[in-house]
């Protein structure tokens, strides 16, 4: 049986239906590439924003009392985000929490839960996001 | 050939008086050369003891300084710093020149290029901070213990919550690290200290007669 696979590699016939026009190529590139950076500048964005929350959260003192995985005296981020999940106002609570100094229990003793070194608050939201999303 | 250098000397130095003479120079310049040979030792260990020394190697800069940086033991308001040997090399002579010898293991591992990459150190933090929890375990956290004295610390300066903390290093026999780990350097996930060896018996220490007033 003579199959007839070199058909598949011969050079096609091109026409109209099968080129594209020097104008939509370059469309094509343009859209393409603006797509890639997009994609790419919005895990960038997401890198810095970790950096600059985790950077903040250290100068806050927050890793005395809690870690990303770990029980300490506060509960783990992970376990913050597991909790609020799905909550709408989820956001809300953190900020209430991080901006009033609720009174909080360390070894049976109540003390003030400390306050984020900032009074910037697209930064405290930063913060809060990172929580949320550990 | 040390017979005839005997003979030789013998031969120049003939009386009694010129062959003490010579002696005692040879005995002098042999103490000299010691002296020398050991303060040279205790200048170049002194040297592996500085900041500029172990950030010398990029892994060490590019890594854990940047970590360390800005950190309580870096920068505070007292400008009181403990450096990387401040930490991780005993001060005590007989450990610290056990970890000295030690560190040639590291020495080999920069040249294999263990973690020199940042990704290799990342994938490897896990195992050096082990390392680090293991000792502190072992020693009743020693090298914390170098300025922090549990026994002179001031309850009035710490909150209601750290004084109760700190009251577990008596009942429950908890050690520094237990509680306070990934201080210097970013914490690595997984167990904690006390998870990882729960089974350590962590050698009390006892107070040094140096540390005791004279009374």
């Amino acid at each position: 049986m003579r199959v007839n696979s070199t058909a598949r590699f011969a050079p096609q016939t091109r026409d109209e239906s099968n080129t594209n026009t020097h104008g939509v190529q370059m469309k094509t590139l343009i859209v393409s590439v603006s797509a890639v950076l997009l994609a790419g500048s919005a895990i960038l964005v997401n890198a810095a924003d970790d950096a600059a929350a985790e950077s903040l959260m250290k100068k806050s003192g927050c890793f005395k009392c809690h870690s990303v995985d770990k029980k300490k005296d506060g509960p783990a981020y992970h376990e913050v985000a597991t909790k609020h999940k799905g909550k709408p106002d989820a956001e809300q609570e953190l900020y209430k929490h991080l901006t009033t100094q609720p009174m909080v229990k360390i070894e049976g003793k109540e003390e003030k839960h400390a306050k984020l070194k900032t009074d910037d608050d697209a930064q405290i939201k930063n913060v809060i996001q990172y929580i949320l999303s550990r | 050939m040390l017979r005839t250098i005997w003979g030789a000397m013998r031969a120049r130095y003939p009386s009694r008086r010129q062959a003490i003479v010579m002696v005692s120079v040879l005995v002098l310049v042999l103490l000299m050369v010691g002296a020398g040979l050991v303060v040279a030792g205790a200048a170049g260990l002194a040297w592996t003891e500085t900041l500029g020394f172990c950030t010398g190697c990029h892994e060490m800069r590019d890594n854990v300084y940047k970590e360390y940086k800005d950190t309580i033991h870096d920068k505070n308001r007292a400008g009181v710093r403990a450096i990387c040997s401040d930490c991780h090399v005993p001060r005590e002579p007989g450990p610290l020149i056990l970890r000295k010898m030690q560190a040639t293991f590291e020495v080999i591992g920069h040249l294999r290029g263990v973690i020199n990459t940042r990704e290799k150190f990342l994938a490897k933090r896990e195992e050096l901070a082990h390392h680090v929890w293991k000792r502190m375990k072992e020693t009743d956290s020693l090298e914390c213990r170098n300025c922090h004295d549990a026994q002179h610390m001031d309850p009035s300066l710490q909150s209601a919550g750290a004084q109760a903390k700190h009251k577990l290093m008596q009942t429950q026999g908890k050690t520094c690290i237990d509680c306070h780990y990934g201080i210097a350097h970013d914490e690595p996930k997984g167990p904690t200290p006390e998870e990882l060896y729960p089974n350590i018996k962590v050698q009390r220490w006892k107070e040094r007669p140096s540390d005791a007033p004279a009374t």
